[in-house]
């Protein structure tokens, strides 16, 4: 019983959570734009009128992207310390396209 | 693997874009991957990177329009396992999760709990409030843009009647007979043979009439001033000419006046050159101060003042080539010129109204077809 009750306060919280998080969404605005984000969506049969989703959908791939590029980022940093640690030169942290994966 | 040293930013990649845009050869999703470059390198750019190489850009825009297509895909398919039609939240959630479960997200092992809860939705709202908002670049419109196509009418559209009973009438309707039946032309305009030649006789006459006038015109012109035809146009050369206007008078007919010989250049030595020049200047000068002493000399030189005035018959319309001929000499400014070509425009009449003559007399049997 006690179990389900804190269950229950744990799913309403959620709830809020959710709630909140897609009423704010509306005020932030994501680096994809909506436009594109759709137009994609719409490709593959996705469809919702709701604009929250749309935003939810974009910042989701927005996070993903950025992950990857911050892996990249982490990876580049890696290699150029490795083979700087003689010189000590500042070097352009630049993105090649086998640090994506 | 890496591609050449070609680092690009975002103003190179639109003016690239641009470029490959103009060259005609467009493929399918050029401009959403154009915008999904731009997207992905200001977010690049917020991560922290200075530059790109062409291909790393490249290949991360295909990472986010396959995570795009891959998400969408996942959601739908979701939705039509609930048997809907129509995405919401859970089943976005349902297809973020399916994505990152490779890679691991929390609470990717806790079974029978609500989806209000799921890790990856955690994962994200943390993401939007650690990150700062980076708005898009540039404006972009809604595409694809959808073109209203011309359909063809129907037959109730069209009130017509399909041409069988197996045809519904909310079908197309067939084009019309003519577009692909070859049906045999006639010529719908009567001819009458009789009434033709008699137009054409009709015509002929007023030609030859016109002529026998401009003829007798021309004969007229050197014995006595005649007037104009037209009380018009007799105004209006009194207005112009009034005072004598040398430019307005009639052309003098050959023995008139005594004008030398032109002596054409036969070897091109000085000594002849010379000669010709002078003996042309001396062949004019009689001329030029006949027309320096026009006014006064009025009557010696039987100059009348009113000029006839020579119509042409030429087709409706055309009302400046009906004008009188020394109407377009007065604008040239030099007198010189003028008499030398009085006196060419002299001789040419001449050999026209010759030439009339001889055809009036040469087919009369055409004058008599009446």
């Amino acid at each position: 019983m006690n179990h389900n009750r804190q269950s229950n306060d744990g799913k309403h919280d959620d709830d809020s959570a959710l709630s909140d998080f897609l009423a704010s969404l509306m005020d932030y605005t994501p680096t994809i734009p909506d436009e594109l984000v759709e137009h994609y969506l719409a490709k593959s049969g996705f469809q919702c009128p709701d604009v929250r989703l749309i935003r939810l959908v974009a910042v989701a791939t927005q996070k993903f992207v950025a992950e990857v590029a911050n892996d990249a980022l982490q990876h580049c940093k890696a290699r150029q310390a490795a083979v700087v640690k003689d010189k000590r030169e500042k070097q352009q942290k630049v993105i090649s396209f086998d640090a994506c994966f | 693997m890496s591609h050449g040293d070609v680092k690009s930013t975002r103003d190179t990649i639109k003016s690239e874009n641009q470029q490959r845009l103009s060259l005609g050869r467009l493929k399918a999703d050029e401009f959403g991957r154009a915008v999904s470059k731009i997207a992905v390198a200001q977010i690049c750019e917020s991560v922290g990177f200075q530059g790109f190489k062409e291909s790393a850009l490249e290949a991360l825009t295909d990472i986010l329009v396959c995570y795009l297509c891959d998400l969408g895909r996942n959601a739908s398919f979701h939705a039509n396992l609930a048997g809907r039609t129509e995405c919401n939240l859970f089943d976005i959630t349902r297809a973020l999760e399916e994505l990152e479960a490779s890679h691991g997200f929390p609470s990717a092992s806790d079974i029978g709990h609500c989806l209000v809860g799921s890790g990856t939705v955690r994962e994200i709202i943390r993401f939007v409030d650690s990150e700062e908002e980076i708005p898009f670049a540039q404006p972009v419109p809604k595409f694809p843009i959808v073109r209203n196509r011309k359909l063809i009418p129907s037959f109730e559209h069209m009130n017509e009647k399909p041409p069988g009973k197996h045809i519904p009438t909310w079908l197309p309707a067939f084009p019309d007979p003519h577009t692909y039946i070859h049906t045999p032309m006639w010529n719908e305009r009567a001819s009458d043979p009789c009434a033709d030649k008699i137009e054409q006789a009709r015509q002929r006459r007023k030609a030859e009439k016109a002529l026998l006038q401009l003829q007798q015109r021309l004969v007229c012109n050197g014995s006595s001033g005649t007037s104009t035809s037209l009380a018009t146009d007799a105004e209006k050369e009194k207005v112009q000419g009034g005072e004598s206007n040398p430019f307005l008078a009639a052309p003098l007919q050959p023995g008139e006046k005594d004008v030398s010989q032109v002596v054409s250049p036969a070897k091109p030595t000085d000594e002849a050159s010379k000669g010709d020049h002078v003996s042309m200047l001396e062949a004019f000068a009689p001329a030029i101060e006949a027309m320096k002493g026009g006014p006064s000399d009025g009557e010696k030189l039987h100059l009348p003042e009113k000029r006839a005035a020579v119509h042409f018959k030429f087709r409706a319309g055309k009302k400046i080539l009906g004008e009188p001929l020394d109407l377009s000499l007065q604008k040239k400014g030099d007198r010189g010129t003028t008499a030398f070509l009085r006196i060419e425009e002299r001789d040419d009449k001449k050999r026209r109204a010759e030439f009339i003559l001889r055809q009036t007399t040469e087919f009369p049997m055409e004058l008599n077809q009446s």
